[in-house]
C-alpha cells in the first residue's frame, strides 16, 4: 500500500537522521565539553531558561577571553521538557554520547534526583544551578554540588528576621502545588514557632491562581492583624499575589523567599510592592549593585534582548562560572581533579555573593541577603546568616543544633 | 496449516526480539538502553490504553492516574526500612513495617510482589472507578476521567504521609531493567492478544460499532467494558511500579496532561484497535522525538517536536482516522510463509527498529 | 469582621470569579452547542489574545486599537483552525475532534514559545498594565469595608453585557436563529437550507470574541503571560460548561457562577475555627471547624470539585439547568 511504503521511507528518512546526528556532537576533540541540563519548553521553563542563558552568557563570556586551560568550553545543551524519563535519557546522552567533563543544570528537585543519580554514577561533577532542597547532596551523591543555599538556610533568615524586626504573630500562605513552596513554607514555620512564634492562620492556593480575593478575604477577617505575611509564592504568583494584598489593605510587612527575586513583582504590582521583603542571594539591582552585577545586567540584556527575569539568571551564569574556575584550579578536567576543586573553593566570587564550600559541605556557605522593596526598587535590608538552621529533613525528629554555618 | 504457520512466525518475532535484546543489553550502552526501555513501557501504557479505549470506544483520558497510583504504591512497599523512616515516617505502622524489597539469590522477589500487590490494588480502585464512570457514555466519560487524573493528583500532593506531597519522592531501589520491562511487555501483549481474539474481545468490538445493535443481540454492556477497563488499569499501574523503579525519583506533577497525552498521541497514530499499532505507534513517535530533538538542539527552535507531533496527529486524524493500522494485526503466518519460500501474503513488519 | 459580612464579602468573590468563568466557558458551550466539539484549544486563544495585546501594547499602540488588534487577530486564528484542523473532522466521532483541539492547543503553544523567542522576549512576559482595571473599588459597610478588585467588576459587568448582546443576537437576529437550529439538529437544519458552514463558522467567531475578552482580563489579574497560561482556565470552563449543562449558553453562565460559589466555598469555610469571632460565637461552634474543617483542608479544593462535577455527571448529565442533549450522557 501506497502510505505503508512511504511510513518506511519516512522510518528511514529519520532513522538517517538519528544516526547521523551522532557525528556532530562530537566532531570537536579540543573543547571542553560541558553539559547543560534544562527544560527549555515545559513546565519549569521560566526558570530553567533563563539559568540556561546565564550559563551560556558565562560560556561566551569565557571563550571570549581565551576559554580554560587553553581550551574553549563547548556548552552541549539539551532540552529536558521537564519529562523526567527524558530527563534521565538526557543524562545518560551527557555520560554516553556527548562526553562531557561536568554537568550543569536544573532549578527544580525532580530533575535533579531525575539525572543525578545516572550522572554520579559515570563519576562526573554535576553542578544544579537553582535546585534548592537542601537534601539532595545526600541523594545524589558526592559529585553533586549546589550553587546557592538551601531553602531551610534562607526560610530560618526569614523566621529570625521576621521574629526580631516584625513581631511574634504570622499569617501564612503557600502554593501547594510546587515543592519549593511547600519546602519554604514548612522551614519557615519550625523554625519561626521554635523561637516562640505562632502562625495565626495558614492558606494555601493553586498554583495556577491568578485571584487570591477568598484567602484575603479570610485573612481579613481575622478579628486582630498578625504581625507580618509569610507568602511563600513562586515568581509568576508573587506579582498578583503582593497587588492584590495591598489592593485589600493589607499594609503589613510581606515577607517571602527567592521566588519574589524577579523584576516582575515590581512591574506587575507596582507601588503595591512597598513593605515587601525576601531572601536572596544577592542584591543584583543594576543601578546600585556591584560592578560585576552592573557588568552582568548589561551583558545579559546585550546577548538576550532584556534584563534577567529572575534570580536564577544569575545562579546559572555563577554555576558556569564556577565550574570553569574550578576546573582551572584543578588544572585538568579529571572529574576527582574537578571534585576536589569543588570542595576547596573559597570565596569564590559570584554574582549571587561570594562561594565557599566549607568542611566537606556541597551546599555552599553564603550569606543570605534580605531585599526590602522601597520605591520600586530593590534595597539590601540585611546581610545575615541565621543562628540555627530547621532540620534538611522536615521529617528528621532531631532538635536543630545550633550551626554556625549554611552546612546540611 | 494456518495454525503451525502462525505460531512458527510468532516464535520468528519473539526470537528477533530475544536477540535484539541480548545484543542491546551486552552493548552496554546506558543510553540506548533507556530508549528502548522507555519505549517498552510506553508500549505497555498504548497497549492497555487500546484495551479500554480502542476496544470497546470508550474513551478515558486519565488512564495515567493509575499508573501514578501504581507507582507510589509499589514504591512505598518496596522502600527498605531504613529509607522508609528517613522518609517517611508517618507512615501507619503495618505500612512502616512492610518492607518488599527481599531477594532471592539476585532475583529480587520484593519488587515483583510490590509490583503485583500495586497492580491488584489499582484495578480494585478501577473496578470501582468503573462502575462509577461507567454508566456514562461520549465525550461525558472521557471528561469524567480527566476528573479522574485531577483528583488522583489533589489527591497524592496532599497525602503527605505516604506520599511526600509535592516534594519528590525519592531514594526508591532501582530494580526495573530490560528484562524486567520486556517480559511485562510479553505478559501483556498476550493477555490483551487472547482478549480481542475471544467471545468476550468479539462483543467489546460489537459494542464498540453500535451499542444499540449489540445491546439488542444480548451483549451486556456493563461487564466486558468494566473488564477491559479493569484489565488495562492493571497493566497501567504495573508500568507505573515499572517506572518508578527505573527512575527511582518522581513526583506527581510526572504523571498529568503532558503524559496523558502523548500516550493518547502514540494510540491513534499507531491505530485504536490493533495491538500491532499499539506497538508501532510508540516506535514511530519514539523514532521522530528523538530525532526531532537533535534538530532541537541544532537549531535552539525549542518546541518544534511538539509542533510536529501535533501536526502529525490532525494529519492522522484527518487522513487516517484509524491510524496506520486501524483494526488490524501483523499476519505472524505471512512471516513465516515469507520466510520458507520466500513470498506470501501481507507484508512482515520489523518488530523494533532502532 | 462580622460573619454576615465575611459571608457577604466572599459571595461578591463568588460573583467575580464566577463571572470570568461563565465567560469563558460561554466560549466553549457555543461551539459545543453546535458542533459536539469540546474546543480544548480555547484556553489557547484566551493566551493567543493575551499574547498580542500584550505585544500591541508594548510596541506602544494605543489601547483601544491593541484590543481590536486583539479580537480580530483571534478571529483570524480561530478561523485558520477551524478551516485547517475541524472542518474536516465535522464527521469523525466526537472523541476525535476533541483529541484534535488539543492537537492544536500543542501548536499554539509552542508556537507562542517560539515567537517570543524571536522577538527576544523572556519566557513569562509581564502584561502591561491597564490603568483603567487597576485598583479596588471599596464599599463602606457599617464599620468594614467590601472591597471588590476593579478588574472584577470589569469582568462582572462586561460578561453581563457580553451575555445580552448574545442572547438577543441568538433570539433576534436570523443567523442566531439558524444558529439555535443548528444547535438543536444539525441535519434538519440544513435540510431547511440553512449554511451551517456560516452558522458554525460564526459560532466559533463569537467563542474567538468571547475568548479574547477573557484571555485579556485573566493576563490583567495574573499579570504576567506565558504559553501555557490557556490550560488551567480552559479546564475550569469545562467544569463550569458541564456543570450547568453543557450545550446552551444559559448553563454555561449558571455553571460558571456555580463554579465560582463552589470555589469560594470551599476555600472560605475551611479554617472559620481561627477566624470567627471568640466572644460572639459559641466554643463547640469554633472547635468543631477547628477539628473538622481546618485551613488546611482548602488545599482538596479542587479534588472536591471534580468529585462533585462527577456526582452531577451521574446523577443528572443535563447538568443544573437538566439541558437535554441529543447525544445525552447516558
Amino acid at each position: 500500500m501506497k502510505i505503508r511504503s512511504t511510513i518506511l521511507v519516512l522510518f528511514t528518512v529519520l532513522v538517517a537522521v538519528l544516526l547521523s546526528s551522532f557525528s556532530m556532537v562530537s566532531a570537536q576533540t579540543d573543547t571542553i565539553k560541558i553539559g547543560l541540563g534544562f527544560d527549555l519548553s515545559g513546565a519549569e521553563s521560566s526558570l530553567d531558561l533563563p539559568a540556561s542563558n546565564g550559563a551560556m552568557l558565562a560560556i561566551k563570556e569565557i571563550n571570549a577571553a581565551g576559554g580554560v586551560l587553553g581550551k574553549q568550553i563547548e556548552g552541549v545543551s539539551h532540552d529536558t521538557r521537564y519529562d523526567m524519563a527524558l530527563t534521565a535519557q538526557v543524562a545518560h546522552q551527557f555520560v554516553e554520547q556527548d562526553n562531557v567533563s561536568a554537568v550543569v543544570g536544573f532549578t527544580d528537585s525532580d530533575s535533579v534526583l531525575a539525572a543525578g543519580p545516572i550522572i554520579q554514577a559515570a563519576k562526573i561533577p554535576f553542578i544544579t544551578a537553582g535546585a534548592t532542597s537542601p537534601l539532595l547532596p545526600s541523594q545524589v551523591g558526592d559529585m553533586f554540588f549546589m550553587a546557592c543555599f538551601g531553602d531551610n538556610v534562607q526560610a530560618s533568615a526569614s523566621a529570625e528576621y521576621a521574629y526580631k524586626n516584625f513581631g511574634h504573630t504570622a499569617y501564612l500562605l503557600l502554593d501547594q502545588g510546587v515543592e519549593y513552596t511547600t519546602l519554604l513554607a514548612g522551614y519557615f514555620k519550625t523554625r519561626f514557632e521554635q523561637l516562640g512564634g505562632t502562625i495565626v492562620l495558614e492558606d494555601t492556593y493553586a498554583d495556577d491562581a491568578t485571584d487570591f480575593s477568598t484567602q484575603i478575604t479570610k485573612l481579613r477577617a481575622l478579628s486582630t492583624q498578625p504581625d507580618f505575611y509569610f507568602v511563600s509564592a513562586m515568581p509568576y504568583n508573587v506579582g498578583p499575589a503582593v497587588l492584590q494584598m495591598r489592593q485589600a489593605g493589607i499594609d503589613g510587612p510581606i515577607i517571602g523567599g527567592d521566588g519574589y527575586d524577579t523584576p516582575d513583582i515590581v512591574s506587575v504590582a507596582g507601588d503595591s510592592a512597598n513593605n515587601v521583603y525576601f531572601t536572596t542571594h544577592a542584591l543584583m539591582d543594576p543601578d546600585n549593585g556591584t560592578d560585576p552585577i552592573k557588568k552582568f545586567f548589561a551583558a545579559y540584556s546585550a546577548e538576550y534582548g532584556h534584563a534577567p527575569e529572575n534570580a536564577f539568571a544569575a545562579l546559572g551564569y555563577d554555576s558556569m562560572n564556577l565550574l570553569a574556575d574550578a576546573i582551572k584550579r584543578a588544572g585538568s578536567t579529571d572529574a576527582t581533579a574537578i571534585q576536589q576543586a569543588l570542595l576547596q573553593t573559597s570565596d569564590f566570587p559570584g554574582v549571587t555573593g561570594s562561594i565557599t564550600f566549607a568542611n566537606g559541605s556541597h551546599i555552599p556557605q553564603k550569606a543570605v541577603t534580605i531585599i526590602k522593596i522601597v520605591d520600586q526598587k530593590f534595597t539590601l535590608a540585611q546581610e545575615l546568616v541565621p543562628e540555627i538552621v530547621a532540620p534538611a529533613n522536615p521529617e528528621s525528629t532531631e532538635t536543630p543544633t545550633a550551626e554556625a554555618t549554611a552546612s546540611s | 496449516m494456518a495454525g503451525r504457520a502462525q505460531r512458527n512466525g510468532t516464535l520468528i518475532v519473539l526470537g528477533a526480539l530475544l536477540i535484539f535484546l541480548i545484543s542491546l543489553s551486552l552493548s552496554g550502552s546506558n543510553f540506548w538502553q533507556s530508549i528502548v526501555i522507555n519505549l517498552g513501557m510506553y508500549i505497555i501504557l498504548v497497549v492497555s490504553l487500546n484495551l479500554s479505549n480502542g476496544f470497546t470506544g470508550v474513551f478515558s483520558l486519565g488512564h495515567i492516574g493509575f499508573m501514578a497510583l501504581g507507582a507510589y504504591i509499589s514504591a512505598i512497599l518496596s522502600l527498605p526500612l531504613s529509607q522508609k523512616a528517613l522518609y517517611l515516617p508517618h507512615l501507619p505502622a503495618w505500612l512502616a513495617a512492610t518492607h518488599l524489597d527481599m531477594m532471592i539469590g539476585s532475583f529480587p522477589l520484593g519488587f515483583l510482589l510490590a509490583t503485583l500487590i500495586a497492580g491488584l490494588v489499582v484495578t480494585g480502585v478501577a473496578l470501582v472507578v468503573g462502575l462509577v464512570l461507567m454508566r456514562l457514555s461520549g465525550t461525558f466519560v472521557s471528561l469524567a476521567t480527566l476528573g479522574f487524573l485531577v483528583i488522583v493528583r489533589i489527591v497524592l500532593i496532599n497525602a503527605n504521609d505516604f506520599t511526600r506531597g509535592s516534594r519528590t519522592f525519592s531514594n526508591v531501589t532501582q530494580y526495573t531493567d530490560l528484562w524486567w520491562v520486556y517480559a511485562w511487555l510479553l505478559v501483556a501483549i498476550y493477555m490483551v492478544w487472547r482478549i480481542k481474539f475471544s467471545p468476550y474481545g468479539r462483543s467489546m468490538f460489537a459494542q464498540r460499532e453500535d451499542t444499540v445493535a449489540a445491546q439488542s443481540v444480548g451483549i451486556v454492556i456493563m461487564r466486558p467494558r468494566l473488564f477491559a477497563f479493569a484489565v488495562s488499569a492493571f497493566f497501567t499501574a504495573v508500568v507505573g511500579a515499572l517506572w518508578a523503579h527505573y527512575l527511582t525519583s518522581f513526583s506527581p506533577n510526572a504523571f498529568y496532561f503532558d503524559l496523558a497525552f502523548s500516550i493518547i498521541t502514540m494510540m491513534v497514530v499507531g491505530g485504536m484497535g490493533s495491538i500491532t499499532g499499539s506497538i508501532i505507534g510508540p516506535i514511530l513517535i519514539t523514532i521522530i522525538s528523538e530525532s526531532m530533538r537533535r534538530v532541537e538542539d541544532l537549531t535552539q527552535l525549542y518546541g518544534i517536536t511538539q509542533i510536529v507531533l501535533a501536526v502529525l496527529f490532525i494529519l492522522v486524524i484527518i487522513f487516517r482516522p484509524g491510524g496506520l493500522f486501524g483494526d488490524r494485526e501483523i499476519n505472524f503466518a505471512a512471516i513465516w510463509g515469507r520466510l520458507r519460500s520466500g513470498r506470501g501474503a501481507g507484508e512482515p513488519k520489523p518488530q523494533n527498529v532502532e | 469582621m462580622s460573619l454576615p459580612l465575611y459571608a457577604l464579602q466572599q459571595l461578591i468573590n463568588a460573583l467575580s470569579i464566577g463571572s470570568l468563568y461563565a465567560l469563558m466557558a460561554v466560549g466553549l458551550a457555543m461551539v459545543f452547542g453546535i458542533l459536539r466539539l469540546i474546543n480544548f484549544a480555547h484556553g489557547d486563544m484566551m493566551m493567543v489574545a493575551a499574547y498580542i495585546a500584550a505585544f500591541a501594547l508594548i510596541a506602544g499602540i494605543p489601547l483601544p486599537i491593541a484590543l481590536l488588534m486583539m479580537v480580530l487577530g483571534t478571529i483570524l486564528i480561530t478561523l485558520v483552525m477551524e478551516r485547517v484542523a475541524y472542518r474536516p473532522i465535522r464527521t469523525a466521532p466526537q472523541v476525535a475532534a476533541l483529541l484534535t483541539s488539543f492537537a492544536v492547543g500543542q501548536i499554539l503553544e509552542n508556537s507562542a514559545l517560539l515567537v517570543s523567542r524571536f522577538a527576544r522576549k523572556p519566557e513569562q512576559i509581564a502584561f502591561p498594565s491597564i490603568d483603567l482595571l487597576r485598583g479596588t473599588l471599596k464599599i463602606q459597610l457599617a464599620a468594614d469595608v467590601l472591597q471588590i478588585p476593579k478588574v472584577n467588576v470589569v469582568s462582572l459587568v462586561l460578561g453581563i453585557v457580553l451575555l445580552i448582546l448574545l442572547s438577543l443576537f441568538v433570539t433576534r437576529t436570523t443567523l442566531g436563529l439558524s444558529m439555535r437550529a443548528a444547535a438543536e439538529d444539525l441535519q434538519a437544519a440544513q435540510l431547511m437550507g440553512i449554511d451551517t458552514n456560516r452558522v458554525i463558522v460564526t459560532a466559533f467567531v463569537i467563542g474567538a470574541i468571547l475568548a479574547s475578552v477573557a484571555g485579556l482580563l485573566y493576563a490583567v489579574q495574573s499579570g504576567t503571560i506565558n504559553p501555557i497560561m490557556g490550560f488551567s482556565p480552559v479546564l475550569k470552563a469545562f467544569i463550569a460548561a458541564v456543570i450547568g449543562g453543557f450545550g446552551s449558553i444559559s448553563g454555561a453562565v449558571v455553571g460558571g457562577f456555580t463554579l465560582g460559589l463552589l470555589e469560594v466555598v470551599l476555600t472560605a469555610v475551611p479554617g472559620l475555627g481561627d477566624i470567627l469571632p471568640a466572644a460572639t460565637t459559641s466554643p463547640g461552634v469554633i472547635s468543631f471547624f477547628k477539628t473538622y474543617l481546618p485551613s488546611s483542608l482548602t488545599s482538596y479544593r479542587d479534588a472536591f470539585v471534580f468529585v462533585i462535577l462527577i456526582l452531577l455527571l451521574l446523577v443528572r448529565p443535563g447538568g443544573i439547568l437538566g439541558t437535554t442533549d441529543r447525544d445525552s450522557a447516558r
